[in-house]
């Protein structure tokens, strides 16, 4: 099967961090299968095992700690443990969809702390130390994994809408500011999606499902090949934009 | 995982496809197992192209078209599948490049304002037209619209290109919203500034000629298409419809301020 080879990331070693959710092992395998090193920072224990495992089979790659990125030197500390193994940083994946839902008059201040520092002040804390690895190196490229909800409102959202759209805003900026010194920063925007394997005719029981226009919920595997291209030398001229792949959600009313 | 990018054995046809950005999809594609129907309305370049093509592997041919005759356009599709025997894959690339030289409004005409849409737009939506049956058919195809970041914003004096470009985005929402319970997605491309040899010869002084404003720091080259075109064409991209894939140096992220300008404030007390 003859595959570009500019999807290429052999030689690149990548730092993924998941705030939460299920879709961490499946963007470890794609980036890992397509030869980079990758380096979990998970904050729960469960999440950095299942990207673990799900590397199993591919050399180089089962490495990580678990961590909670609120403040600087707790970036330097999985920093740190990262440094044990690897002397360059060429990658850094952000998954920074910690869920939470709440009537907007419900929502205690101590929830809304904690999906802004898990989601958003956590990923800027670990860009910026990355980034400023990746100028110095003259080479970078960092894709944070966004849900639809940045442009969208959602009874319930709101905690974590503000934090997908911060996110976005992040993109966009750290792309202006770093594209001159070689970062790409790009985002990949999710509708609704399950990391399970549900038959189409089951999720369709839902009304929900039925309004996508591809009448299935997104699988992490649906961003798999894009966050390949979004990591790799070949994304020169891409940045500071969300792609989104929901399924045609966003071409909805 | 990434064998999802290739483009094995499936069929594309590409307008605009012997000059340009078309050009450049139409090697990546190749390249990626992909076998072609270049179309364009010039002969040379589209036999040329398809020479390339056929050198380096995968079957190719190239198909004289004006895109804004239906009838040509249905025959285009027609002379495909009968070379082919299906079409995986359409690239809607052609257009009129000499319509994004600035042109006043008092002194743009009926034919100019009616060629563009008939090239630009119409030629799209009949290409989307006649590939749509067979696709829906087979229950799987790829529709790739190219817009340009003049279909998002608009550019001084630059009428049709900017609302043909729009329309294009609009054509790509209807179609994947209305086609995806065939199997079929549609998504765009949006270029920003990306010099070819079209541009320079036509275009010279209504682009820029350095990419200093951008975050990139620099312009793109046509070849930056190429890998994009390959994965909204491939498997890869099943997921992902209606929706709007830019490459244009950061120049959207950013607006047109100069990026060197970065002026700091203090906290409030």
């Amino acid at each position: 099967m003859p595959v570009l080879s500019q999807y290429s990331l052999e030689g690149k070693t990548a730092i993924l961090y998941t705030a939460g959710g299920n879709d961490a092992p499946f963007l470890a395998q794609a980036i890992a299968e397509a030869g980079a090193s990758v380096f979990t920072i998970a904050r729960q224990r469960n999440t950095l095992d299942a990207v673990q495992e799900a590397l199993g089979g591919i050399q180089g790659s089962r490495r990580g700690v678990v961590a909670t990125l609120d403040s600087g030197d707790a970036v330097a500390g999985a920093l740190a443990e990262f440094d044990l193994l690897h002397n360059q940083v060429d990658i850094l994946v952000n998954d920074s969809r910690s869920m939470f839902a709440r009537k907007a008059t419900e929502i205690e201040q101590s929830e809304w702390d904690a999906v802004q520092s898990r989601n958003v002040r956590a990923t800027f804390l670990l860009s910026q130390a990355v980034g400023t690895r990746m100028i110095a190196a003259g080479y970078g490229r960092v894709v944070n994994i966004i849900s639809g909800l940045a442009e969208r409102g959602m009874v319930n959202g709101l905690a974590f809408s503000v934090s997908q759209a911060g996110l976005l805003a992040l993109t966009r900026s750290l792309a202006v500011e770093w594209g001159p010194h070689n970062v790409r920063v790009n985002a990949i925007g999710t509708g609704w999606s399950i990391a399970e394997d549900i038959p189409v005719e089951v999720q369709r029981e839902e009304q929900l499902v039925r309004y996508i226009p591809q009448r299935r919920k997104g699988h992490p595997r649906d961003v798999g090949p894009l966050l390949v291209y979004l990591c790799s030398e070949a994304c020169d001229y891409t940045t500071g934009q969300p792609v989104y792949v929901d399924g045609g959600l966003n071409a909805h009313p | 995982m990434l064998k999802q990018l290739s483009l094995d054995g499936r069929v594309a046809i590409v307008t605009g496809g012997g000059t340009g950005l078309g050009l450049e999809m139409v090697r990546h594609l190749a390249r990626a197992g992909a076998n072609v129907a270049i179309a364009g309305r010039r002969v040379p370049p589209i036999e040329s192209a398809a020479a390339e093509v056929k050198a380096a592997g995968p079957d190719a041919i190239a198909v004289p078209t004006d895109v804004s005759d239906s009838s040509q356009v249905n025959a285009l599709v027609q002379a495909t599948i009968n070379h082919f025997g299906r079409v995986d894959i359409l690239i809607n690339n052609a257009a009129l490049v000499s319509d994004s030289v600035p042109i006043p409004i008092w002194d743009l005409t009926d034919e100019d304002w009616q060629a563009a849409l008939d090239v630009n737009l119409t030629g799209a939506f009949y290409c989307a037209r006649a590939v749509s049956r067979p696709m829906a058919d087979q229950g799987s195809g790829k529709i790739i619209n190219v817009s340009s970041g003049f279909g998002l914003r608009g550019g001084r004096d630059i009428y049709t290109y900017c609302c043909t470009k729009g329309g294009i985005i609009q054509l790509t929402r209807v179609l994947s919203f209305s086609l995806a319970r065939y199997g079929i997605t549609a998504n765009s491309i949006v270029p920003g500034f990306i010099p070819t040899e079209g541009t320079d010869t036509e275009m010279r002084e209504s682009l820029p000629r350095s990419g200093a404003y951008l975050p990139t720091g620099k312009l793109g080259v046509p070849q930056d298409i190429g890998p994009v075109a390959v994965f909204l064409a491939s498997p890869a991209s099943d997921y992902m419809t209606g929706e709007i894939f830019t490459l244009d140096g950061g120049g959207l992220a950013a607006g047109l301020a100069p990026t060197g300008y970065a002026p700091e404030f203090p906290l409030e007390p």
